[in-house]
């Protein structure tokens, strides 16, 4: 309507016919020079009467298609929100791990040097030699007959490197014939003795060879190439860990240290991207995974034990000149391994980088190479670690650990030499941690 | 070995064998993208592999090498001559270098930038004056607001 008056007042002499007064003749012809002025004009007398009933329409907010950061912004919140709305558990770790991007392979065990403080850094975890203060497993260690434990451990021990005749391994392949079955033994039988101690061992289950995934952003970069180039890109990372086996349980153990105790200790920061590890990038299914779908009543994690590859022994680091890299290995498999399992733990109860943590998850894991025993210890506190969400948080997931020491000396002829006991206890001490 | 050098085979009554020094050239150059300081970039020879370089470099100047990756940097051939033909650019080997016991390298600032000191009274200020001048001099009158000198009374 005002359109038309106003194309009628572009001529002079009709605008004199027009039943409007002689100021809005003047505005409307004003108008008509610019088009933009015309609607900013046409719009203020709706505002206004809208400002009345404000609910009568939707709250103004910035495009989600523009090329804009708000744009941005919203597109992230509005994925934040559809994993937050989500129906159920499988649907919710579907939606966060939907979007493929490249993505960094952490591997657990590797040998890339000084791993073990980069994976600190990837997974916001202090490393605090020496295990934690545990009550109530002590006394309950000095009812164990460890004399009959021992011999227990020694007949498994026996039956795998001496009673059996094996042939002599293929290359890099020892473990497969010795400690591998001593392990695959040893679990089984330890956790039958000891069930009787134990109760939640009952219930507990236990995998062979399962699969844990856990995928997580940290830290952002500058897309280096490709149709995104010159974006900003948070840093992805999957881990894809076979443990040798794992011990899971229904109700989750109790924790090391309050969730807000934040430890003294430092965690290295690295100027330069993980490349420089090396680490590689791949993109392939997101996946988060403890070793068993959401519906298994045994949610959450005992203890893992990991078998060293022949790659990564003891003496053959020695051989290439690298014994600062021995405890190295074991350390980074710890906090690699244990991150990703508790922190899948955690997401299988619906806790996620948006949806911090509100309890501790607490794992355990036995780190061997067939002699030689390193123990570990994991709290996680928080998956908030994302740029934004790791923005004022000052909690971080702490990793105890032990140096790997020697179950036993030499096995000669139907006797193991220099037997440790207090690996054994400590082996011992792990399988009594109970929930409270 | 560097090439495939055959040498004649020793029998007994020839003269000694010599003991020959490697024929291999390495490059030390200057990391393109920011790396660990415990790291060492180098242009290796195409047939050297890491083996030899851990050897070349802990025997010759008993350097503690603890791993070393290498790679081929692929040479561009994407450029053409005047007659549309591909101009190859060589590939060469990439070695990166992580050095053992704790040990860090910086490549050096080989041209630092240097301030520059021109004393008074020397040769050097007398002519940076006499410069000065002449540029003052033959700089246009920002009277005539760039409006030529032969344009006028």
């Amino acid at each position: 309507m005002l359109r038309d008056q106003s194309r009628y007042s572009a001529l002079p002499e009709t605008s004199f016919f027009l039943p409007v007064g002689n100021m809005a003749a003047h505005r409307i012809r004003r108008l008509l020079c610019n088009c933009r002025q015309l609607h900013s004009e046409a719009l203020a007398p709706a505002t206004t009467t809208t400002t009345a009933p404000p609910s009568l329409y939707p709250p103004v907010v910035f495009s989600i298609t523009a090329k804009s950061q708000a744009a941005q912004r919203r597109r992230r919140e509005r994925l934040y929100q559809e994993v937050h709305d989500a129906p159920s558990l499988e649907e919710k770790l579907r939606i966060f791990g939907r979007n493929q991007r490249l993505k960094y392979v952490v591997y657990p065990q590797t040998w890339a040097l000084n791993a073990d403080r980069w994976y600190q850094d990837f997974t916001k975890t202090v490393f605090v030699p020496g295990l934690p203060a545990q009550e109530e497993t002590g006394g309950e260690a000095s009812r164990v007959d460890l004399s009959e434990l021992r011999s227990v451990v020694c007949d498994v021990l026996l039956q795998e490197l001496f009673y059996q005749r094996k042939r002599t391994p293929y290359l890099f392949r020892a473990i497969d014939q010795g400690p591998a079955p001593f392990l695959t033994h040893l679990v089984p039988a330890l956790t039958a003795y000891l069930a009787s101690h134990n109760p939640v061992l009952v219930s507990s289950s236990i995998d062979f060879k399962p699969d844990v995934n856990f995928y997580w952003l940290r830290g952002e970069t500058v897309v280096p190439r490709g149709h995104r180039k010159g974006r900003i890109d948070p840093l992805r990372f999957q881990i894809d860990d076979k443990p040798h086996c794992q011990l899971r349980i229904p109700k989750q153990l109790s924790e090391f240290v309050p969730l807000d105790y934040v430890a003294p200790e430092e965690i290295p920061v690295f100027k330069v991207l993980p490349d420089k590890l090396p680490l590689f990038k791949r993109q392939y299914d997101n996946k988060i995974f403890i070793g068993s779908k959401v519906a298994d009543p045994c949610l959450y994690g005992h203890t893992q034990f990991h078998l060293l590859p022949s790659r990564l022994k003891r003496e053959r680091l020695i051989r290439l000149g690298l014994t600062d890299q021995t405890e190295v290995v074991y350390r980074a498999n710890g906090i690699a391994s244990l991150f990703a399992w508790t922190g899948a733990q955690a997401m299988y109860q619906g806790f996620w980088s948006e949806a911090d943590v509100t309890r501790p998850f607490v794992s355990q894991a036995v780190i061997t190479d067939g002699r030689y025993f390193a123990f570990f210890c994991y709290q996680l506190n928080t998956l908030a670690l994302t740029v934004d969400a790791d923005k004022n948080n000052p909690r971080k997931n702490i990793c105890w650990g032990t140096e790997s020491k020697p179950l036993y000396q030499a096995i000669e002829d139907n006797d193991v030499k220099g037997f440790d006991d207090e690996v054994l206890l400590q082996l011992v001490n792990f399988f009594l941690h109970r929930p409270k | 070995m560097a090439k495939r050098i055959i040498y004649p085979l020793y029998q007994l009554g020839n003269p000694q064998i010599r003991v020959f020094r490697t024929n291999y050239f390495l490059t030390l150059v200057r990391p393109g993208v920011p790396q660990m300081e415990d790291t060492v970039q180098f242009r290796i020879p195409m047939e050297m592999t890491r083996l030899e370089l851990k050897d070349y470099l802990e025997n010759i100047y008993n350097v503690p090498v603890a791993t070393i990756r290498t790679r081929i940097q692929y040479g561009s051939n994407r450029q053409r001559d005047h007659k549309n033909r591909r101009i190859k650019k060589p590939d060469y080997k990439v070695a990166y270098v992580q050095l053992g016991a704790g040990q860090t390298f910086q490549f050096p600032d080989l041209y630092p930038e240097r301030p520059e000191t021109i004393e008074p009274g020397s040769l050097e200020d007398i002519q940076k004056k006499f410069m000065e001048d002449e540029m003052q001099r033959q700089k246009d009158d920002p009277k005539r607001s760039g409006v030529p000198s032969w344009f006028g009374l």
